[in-house]
């Protein structure tokens, strides 16, 4: 028998898996946002460079070289730092994209697969197989119910036509 | 008498010292032509050679997948270096542009020049890139590697390629293109998939209508403005052109390819809707399949 909402419940779950893909730079980037406690410390340190250029404009170089020299190597050193700061924050930004993708794509296949296995023998709508005629049957497949539409081709339908809606709105 | 002198002297004097100055010039251009050399890829041995023999290393090989002509008309012409004006014709034709090839210079091609120039003229980077392989007279180990060379070349190029328009595609995260024809064809077949709900299908197979709306599709399709759509290097067509495919089958493929996505967006946003609107109305209770 065809539950009545499961047609609803897969275009629900490929929606959600779609709006997720959409949305997973975003989620990565928030995520990292939420795991590096030091942003702040990073945003001190060019503002704090920023300060220190300025002030080294307002030196005369021939007049305070010696001054001018030491706010030079200030300003090297501080950049130094910020570079390896900002370095390792990418390479751990990169990491947790990567982790987030994989877990992401594993989810949606745990939940296709799910989804199929559930029903596998039963369609998710019926309709009279003459509407659906003469491909009633691919349309049915794996359920082989006349008349029914099987899991793999609403699946295919549904993601094809969120896919499209989703492009359509970004 | 003693001015004379003097100023016989000085001018010695000035003179060696101008001629150690000019030795020094000379010693300098000639290092900076040898630099210059070395850049543009010339062994040190080949000014020996009268330069016939020389190869600059610049890639003398473009893909283009929007190109139309014929493969012959870019690998035939020669292409000589910036760097070398005086070049020849022969001397233009590059063997390669990787530093492997650089290095391993082929058997025999510094020992007799002027042969390597003839076979360079037969051989497989003259023919025309449509040609297929078999149409070569001869299959020598030579030019096989020669072949071989050439087709890295081309490789590590399209990998380029592949790599500068990835970047822009990181950003896009695969979005759809709208065109006005597509959004049309899109309402179009919602619009149908209603009606053919309402109306149509308790008398006909819900793709009659659907198979009728595509051919009309077909026919309007040229009163559209046509949207030239931007063709994208992927590694499937870089395979297809290192295979030896023509440029031009290759975007006429995927033009085809690209109609038949279309078709089926077409079946899957009506399919979708008649089930929607089929689902709808049995909630709504007004009808019974």
């Amino acid at each position: 028998m065809a539950a009545g909402y499961a047609w609803f419940l897969v275009l629900g779950s490929v929606f959600l898996c779609n709006l997720m893909k959409t949305l997973l730079p975003s989620i990565s980037s928030f995520l990292t946002k939420m795991v590096q406690k030091d942003a702040e410390q990073e945003s001190e340190m060019r503002t704090e460079i920023q300060e220190m250029k300025k002030e080294q404009s307002c030196i005369s170089m021939m007049d305070e070289f010696a001054r001018y020299a030491r706010l030079e190597r200030k300003i090297n050193k501080m950049t130094d730092k910020l570079k390896t700061h900002v370095k390792s924050r990418t390479a751990q930004q990169a990491k947790m994209k990567w982790v987030v993708n994989i877990v992401f794509y594993i989810l949606q296949a745990a939940l296709m697969i799910s989804l199929i296995w559930k029903y596998y023998s039963d369609p998710v709508t019926v309709i009279p197989s003459r509407w659906i005629a003469p491909v009633e049957r691919l349309v049915a497949f794996p359920t082989g119910v006349a008349g029914g539409v099987g899991i793999t081709c609403w699946l295919v339908v549904c993601n094809k036509v969120v896919t499209l809606g989703l492009s359509a709105m970004g | 008498m003693e001015s004379v002198e003097s100023t016989e002297e000085n001018t010695g004097a000035l003179s060696a010292a101008q001629r150690r100055a000019e030795i020094r010039r000379r010693k300098l251009l000639m290092n900076s032509e040898d630099r210059m050399k070395r850049i543009v890829g010339f062994a040190k041995n080949e000014p020996e050679n009268n330069g016939a023999s020389r190869r600059p290393t610049e890639p003398r090989f473009h893909l283009d997948l929007d190109r139309t002509e014929q493969w012959s008309s870019s690998s035939s012409s020669p292409r000589p270096s910036p760097f070398l004006p005086e070049a020849s014709v022969f001397g233009s034709r590059s063997h390669s542009a990787t530093p492997e090839r650089r290095g391993s210079p082929l058997p025999g091609c510094s020992d007799s020049p002027a042969g390597s120039h003839d076979d360079d003229v037969g051989g497989v980077r003259q023919r025309p890139r449509g040609e297929r392989a078999s149409d070569d007279i001869s299959g020598s180990p030579r030019r096989g590697l020669q072949k071989y060379l050439s087709r890295f070349d081309d490789a590590m190029k399209l990998r380029g390629q592949l790599a500068n328009e990835k970047q822009p595609q990181d950003g896009g995260c695969d979005t759809e293109e709208f065109d006005p024809f597509r959004v049309f064809r899109l309402i179009g077949s919602i619009l149908l998939a209603v009606f053919v709900r309402v109306f149509v299908c308790k008398y006909l197979s819900i793709f009659a209508p659907f198979l009728t709306l595509e051919l009309a599709y077909m026919g309007l399709s040229k009163y559209f403005p046509k949207v030239e759509k931007k063709s994208q290097t992927t590694v499937l067509t870089a395979a297809l052109l290192l295979s030896g495919i023509p440029g031009e089958v290759i975007n006429r493929s995927m033009d085809t390819y690209r109609r038949m996505g279309d078709v089926f967006a077409d079946l899957c946003a009506y399919f979708f809707t008649f089930i929607l609107s089929n689902e709808i109305l049995l909630f709504v209770g007004s009808e019974t399949p």
